[in-house]
């Protein structure tokens, strides 16, 4: 697919970037807070919301997907918060009630069905980006950037540990749901990319591999958006080198990425 | 005359979803710069009387102050000048965190949003770190130290919080005795530096009981003892009567 116009492909590689450092830098919170079943049930219920505005034939549908990720980020927030639920049950109730709901909205359709911009939902698409959403892209990173350095230290104690944090009179709850929040938004955004059932991959793997390799978290700040933004260039280049789907094929690349580093990982080294 | 530094009274707490009471009916006053060891058997109340002094356990009737203000009202504000050691904390290898940042995270509350630590805090935290004896690990992942090494770790974050109120419980457990002497040492310094008040949950006499000016057993929720103690010897005094 190289063979593909500049106006095309430019757009594309400049989202798929972007896509790869917003969700990344957010998986350093999915992964260290063990946040995994929530993110994962974000990312469906984004699918089902996508799948609803092409039903309705709304003119954006990723708007359906961001309402429906920041209602299940504001109703399992709290059950997951206070432990209430655990995150089996989370995944176990959200994922076949968000696919169900999602697939009966590509049904009904008026396109009658699986087109192109339907599946385009489910594992991306290197047509679908436009330089608008890009732009988008761009001032929601600048806006990720904004709200980390914010609130740097209100993040880092929460990561260091939540009871502490509280103890030492930190607003730990307020955080917590600024970061569920943040992800609600960001997967949703980044739907169209890479599609709603992997954008999972690029929110965990490059986190997890950036952990393998720092013992500070400030690195991993820095090395986990390094991390996804290679993954996802990686990945859309095979996507338009091998034409494959290009949430697939960045899940691939993440995935590479991630088990090169458990290999090497200096966490993983014997003492001599 | 002055406000105790930690007032309850007649405090019934439970938590969430148990029926019966973690406390009943507690009245404990405890005076500036008095160090205060609090003893009993597992599941007596001792961890839940530290949460209800510091506002993380909501209680039922009763009134809590600390610095002569009101827990139920202030907590959060009030938890910025109270250094908590919780009992069952250990950081696993992995632990994305360095020593240092460890013990500075305790200054973060007081810093305020969107400021950063500054050159100040980092002179805070390397005080801290020096008092305990560990300014050689502040640069080692917390994970990677010994359970000795990380209680010290602990004890120098509530050193650089600069909190004029200790509450740490147990913070022997789980050491092995060279360990436990030494930080029970650590913990005797850090009380002396800051000129605090302390109140230490243990379980196990040791060190820790004997440099205490107080000693209140706790059993089934209930204070059942409180004794003023002196180098030579203890006097048993009503609960409460402070």
């Amino acid at each position: 697919m190289f063979h593909l116009p500049w106006h095309i492909v430019l757009p594309t590689l400049l989202g798929t970037v972007l896509v790869g450092a917003l969700c990344s830098a957010l998986g350093t919170f999915v992964v260290r807070m063990n946040l995994s079943s929530l993110g994962f049930a974000m990312a469906h219920a984004a699918f089902a919301g996508a799948a609803l505005g092409l039903m309705l034939s709304a003119a954006e549908p990723l708007w359906f997907a961001l309402v429906f990720s920041l209602a299940v980020a504001a109703i399992l927030g709290p059950l997951a918060d206070a432990s209430r639920m655990n995150a089996d049950t989370i995944l176990g109730v959200v994922f076949p009630v968000t696919m169900a709901l999602g697939l009966v909205f590509l049904y009904a359709a008026p396109s009658s069905g699986i087109g192109s911009g339907a599946l385009s939902l489910l594992w991306g698409s290197v047509l679908g980006v436009t330089m608008a959403q890009v732009a988008w892209l761009g001032i929601l990173s600048v806006a990720v950037l904004v709200f980390l350095l914010a609130f740097g230290k209100e993040l880092l104690a929460l990561l260091l540990d939540r009871r502490l944090a509280e103890a030492a009179g930190m607003p730990t709850r307020a955080t917590f749901y600024g970061v569920l929040f943040l992800i609600a938004v960001v997967v949703a955004v980044s739907l169209r990319i890479t599609g709603g059932l992997l954008i999972y991959a690029l929110m965990v793997l490059p986190a997890s591999a950036a952990f393998q390799w720092a013992y500070d978290i400030k690195k991993v700040f820095v090395l986990a958006p390094a991390l996804g933004v290679g993954s996802a260039f990686g990945g859309a280049l095979l996507s338009l080198g091998a034409d494959l789907p290009i949430g697939s094929a960045i899940a691939l690349s993440a995935t590479a990425v991630y088990l090169l580093s458990i290999a090497a990982s200096p966490k993983r080294r014997r003492p001599r | 005359m002055d406000h105790p530094v930690v007032a309850l009274d007649a405090i019934d707490a439970a938590y969430e979803g148990e029926r019966s009471a973690a406390l009943h009916s507690v009245t404990l006053h405890v005076r500036a710069g008095e160090r205060l060891v609090i003893a009993g058997p597992n599941g007596a109340g001792k961890t839940t009387l530290l949460e209800v002094i510091n506002g993380l356990l909501p209680f039922q009737h009763g009134e809590v102050h600390v610095f002569g203000r009101s827990v139920a009202a202030e907590g959060r504000r009030l938890r910025t000048r109270i250094a908590y050691m919780p009992q069952d904390l250990f950081f696993p290898p992995a632990t994305p965190f360095l020593v240092r940042d460890v013990v500075m995270a305790a200054r973060y509350a007081q810093i305020g949003p969107f400021r950063w630590p500054s050159a100040e805090d980092r002179r805070h935290v390397a005080c801290a770190l020096d008092a305990v004896g560990i300014q050689a690990l502040a640069g080692r992942p917390v994970g990677r130290l010994s359970g000795g090494q990380q209680r010290k770790a602990l004890l120098a974050r509530a050193l650089a919080q600069g909190s004029r109120l200790l509450l740490l419980d147990e913070p022997t457990a789980n050491l092995d005795p060279v360990a436990r002497d030494e930080v029970a040492r650590v913990v005797s310094k850090v009380e002396e530096e800051l000129g605090a008040t302390a109140l230490v949950v243990s379980h196990e006499a040791g060190p820790l009981r004997d440099g205490a000016d107080r000693l209140v057993c706790i059993e089934d929720g209930r204070i059942v003892a409180d004794t003023l103690q002196t180098p030579s010897r203890a006097a048993l005094v009503p609960a409460g009567a402070f």
